[in-house]
């Protein structure tokens, strides 16, 4: 038995203790906050989007997995509960159940499922059906509902976002005041609302190491300046840096969306350009595009450079030598 | 024969039979067109100003068209614009009806349009949008109204309701139909055009 | 070149050498005009008309041509055609000729039409160029109708302009975009592609 073999295998020759399933319920327990503060300012609301997105999810991948007759296992590694719920998380309260269920179907099966499932997939699922979602149903996902917390008795409520471009919201005066975007008490999607358990979710997985700390840096960055850049030229006009981070999709984005391992780039140089792009584009879309949040469609819009800047920045073999300069 | 004798030789023959045949298809097809054309405008002015019968070119420009319009009696009945401008995709081009006395919108119809369909497309629907355009006052700028108004009564006569997720094409609907109206004045302001007197003189 | 029979090569169009399913021909029209059936259906029959009526011509006078010119000899030829479909159209069929806008001159560039005088009718006697051509056009008349269906019942929950689906439906507006196109004809390929491995196999 102690004989002595001489082993020859394949590369990786290293491999992280960290395993699919690990990560992928580091993530959901980093979620796990916002979750519990989207119920408290959503109620039932909340409650049947999660169901009705997690439910169809699974279900679409596990028949992709008997019809594509692989091994079931992929089905209990946490990758399709983290896109139930980040879906879930980014649709507003109003939408219909029927809905959410069409969204789901389409992550999973146009979002993985169809470039072979986890790894393979270019895009991040859960931000390709709520695209589809956003241009099949424009009006059923942007029709708002103020949190329960909120005492407004209006019919229709716009976002702090839609409240910015299409009220003019800093000429009137009427912008969504910081505080209250930090703790969630406002408009918006279920998940996305409040800041403080987004927050804490991603202090989780930035010490965990499970994100990589460069892309939201980068988005967080990037934003900030492009829009400080106007705020500081006519803060009578423009809503400061710290609104557009605070509001919207952006925080849910830049720490669990953009940073999916599997749709973001390996070399940090690549990551600094994606990170930065998605960051400016967000800014772009906001203050000068027709919709008035561009957080998805800037993070599918980078996710397809990442197999370009994978082959632009490749990391360094093992062994091999730096660059003589 | 040398090569490039019969190169041109076949190609000229090509082109010329070619062109024989669209000459002719031309000729047969171009009074249907053209009728077809001006029964689209026809249609449209019919829409917007009741009782329409004669239509009288009063002024012309690349983006503005404005007919006189007498009824069966020959008395004048209304004025029809025709206006076009950049919508969200492309360009839009609309026609309004206006009052004898120049002081009322009375109706709008879209004749060509490339906006986005089942959103901003909706500019054509007579539900979400066009019933809306009826009676309104030309006397100033008109107004969006958002969130839209349940029925025309809730609006005010200077006010136009938004169409639901489509916000952009409505705005450049209204864009359109205001600078139309600003030239309208300028141009009854140089004498160009003649309201109906009020009291009828 | 073996000869095949009349019937198999007018039914290689229809599924063996489909021009959108299997050649990947005419994607621009199939992409743009299939947001109703009717204008899917009539943007067809208008390919349908210069397609088979520029093979028959290009068949009985390829042996006139000299071979560094035949191309643009086609290009005149189809384009002939298609201006005569365009006016027609226009004279005749005003609505579906707005419809259809651009689409109807950019029917010279369909890579369908020039492809098949290129591969087939420069070749082949004028009966076989007719038959072949005839083929094509219902393949490619066959795909429009298949894609253009799945997008106006999907999109506008209509089949033709009637009221197919049920109240409860919302209309997907994404398949009347588009979007919705490219998503459909992916599906409608891979799908392809799966029945053709799947009887290959077997």
């Amino acid at each position: 038995m102690s004989e002595k073999v001489f082993i020859i295998q394949s590369s990786p020759h290293f491999q992280d203790k960290d395993s699919v399933p690990k990560i992928m319920f580091t993530v959901i327990f980093a979620l796990l906050p916002a979750v519990v503060a989207s119920v408290y300012f959503f109620r039932l609301r909340a409650v049947g989007l999660y169901v009705s997105c997690l439910v169809a999810c699974f279900a679409t991948e596990a028949i992709f997995l008997w019809v594509r007759k692989k091994p079931f296992q992929s089905l209990w590694d946490g990758s399709v509960v983290i896109t139930g719920l980040l879906l879930a998380m980014t649709l507003p309260p109003t939408l219909s159940l029927e809905l959410a269920v069409i969204g789901s179907i389409v992550a999973v099966a146009i979002g993985k499922q169809v470039f072979g499932g986890l790894g393979h997939n270019i895009f991040n699922p859960a931000l390709v059906g709520r695209a589809f979602l956003q241009t099949a149903f424009p009006v059923a996902m942007t029709t708002w509902l103020p949190p329960a917390t909120l005492a407004v008795d209006t019919a229709t409520y716009a976002t702090p976002l839609g409240n910015l471009k299409f009220q003019e919201a800093v000429v009137q005066g009427t912008l969504t005041p910081i505080k209250q975007l930090f703790w969630g008490n406002s408009g918006g999607c279920i998940g996305e609302t409040s800041a403080i358990a987004l927050l804490l979710g991603a202090l989780l997985l930035l010490t965990k190491k499970t994100i990589d700390w460069r892309i939201p840096a980068g988005i967080l960055l990037a934003l900030t300046a492009f829009t400080g850049i106007f705020w500081l030229a006519g803060p009578d006009k423009y809503a400061s840096p710290a609104f557009h981070i605070l509001a919207g999709g952006l925080l849910i984005g830049a720490f669990y969306m953009a940073t999916d391992m599997v749709t973001s780039p390996i070399h940090p140089k690549g990551i600094w350009i994606y990170a930065l792009g998605i960051g400016i584009m967000v800014g772009l879309v906001r203050l000068f595009g027709g919709f008035s949040e561009g957080v998805m469609y800037s993070i599918l819009f980078m996710n397809t450079f990442v197999p370009l800047l994978n082959r632009t920045f490749r990391p360094r073999i093992l062994g091999e030598r730096r660059k003589i300069t | 024969m040398s090569l490039s004798a019969r190169m041109i030789l076949v190609l000229t023959l090509v082109g010329l039979i070619s062109g024989g045949f669209l000459a002719a298809v031309a000729t047969l097809t171009k009074e249907r067109i053209a009728l077809n054309v001006q029964a689209e405008i026809e249609e449209a002015i019919k829409e917007v100003v009741d009782d329409a019968a004669v239509n009288q070119v009063v002024h012309e420009e690349e983006d503005l068209l404005i007919y006189r319009e007498l009824g069966e009696d020959g008395e004048l009945v209304g004025f029809a614009v025709q206006a076009t401008g950049v919508g969200f995709q492309d360009k839009i081009t609309l026609m309004f009806g206006l009052d004898a006395t120049l002081t009322e919108i009375t109706g709008l119809t879209i004749i060509d349009q490339k906006e986005t369909p089942g959103l901003g497309a909706k500019i054509e629907d007579w539900e979400a949008f066009l019933q809306f355009w009826e009676n309104r006052d030309a006397a100033g700028h008109l107004a969006l109204r958002k969130p839209p108004a349940s029925t025309i009564d809730k609006l005010l006569p200077t006010e136009i309701n938004t169409i639901t997720a489509a916000t952009i094409s409505s705005k450049k609907v209204l864009g359109i139909v205001n600078l139309s109206l600003e030239r309208v004045r300028e141009l009854i302001k140089q004498g160009k055009m003649k309201p109906e007197e009020k009291d009828g003189n | 070149m073996a000869t095949r029979s009349i019937k198999a090569e007018y039914l290689k169009g229809l599924w063996d050498e489909n021009p959108v399913f299997r050649q990947l021909l005419g994607m621009c029209p199939t992409l743009a005009v299939t947001g109703t059936v009717v204008t899917g259906i009539a943007m067809g029959l208008a390919t349908a008309f210069v397609l088979i009526l520029s093979s028959i011509v290009v068949a009985s006078i390829k042996k006139l041509i000299p071979a560094q010119v035949r191309i643009a000899s086609y290009i005149v030829v189809i384009a002939s055609f298609v201006t005569i479909a365009d006016q027609v159209l226009k004279a005749y069929f005003y609505p579906i000729s707005e419809a259809l806008g651009p689409y109807v001159p950019l029917i010279v560039v369909n890579c369908i039409i020039l492809g098949r005088q290129e591969a087939f009718s420069s070749k082949n006697s004028v009966g076989r160029s007719f038959i072949d051509a005839l083929g094509m056009s219902s393949g490619f008349i066959l795909a429009l109708l298949v894609l253009s269906s799945i997008r106006e019942i999907l999109g506008a929950g209509t089949f033709l302009g009637y009221q197919v689906m049920g109240a409860w439906f919302k209309p997907w507006i994404i398949m009347i975009l588009p979007a919705g196109a490219f998503i459909t004809l992916g599906i409608l390929l891979g799908i392809a592609l799966l029945i053709e491995s799947k009887t290959k196999r077997s």
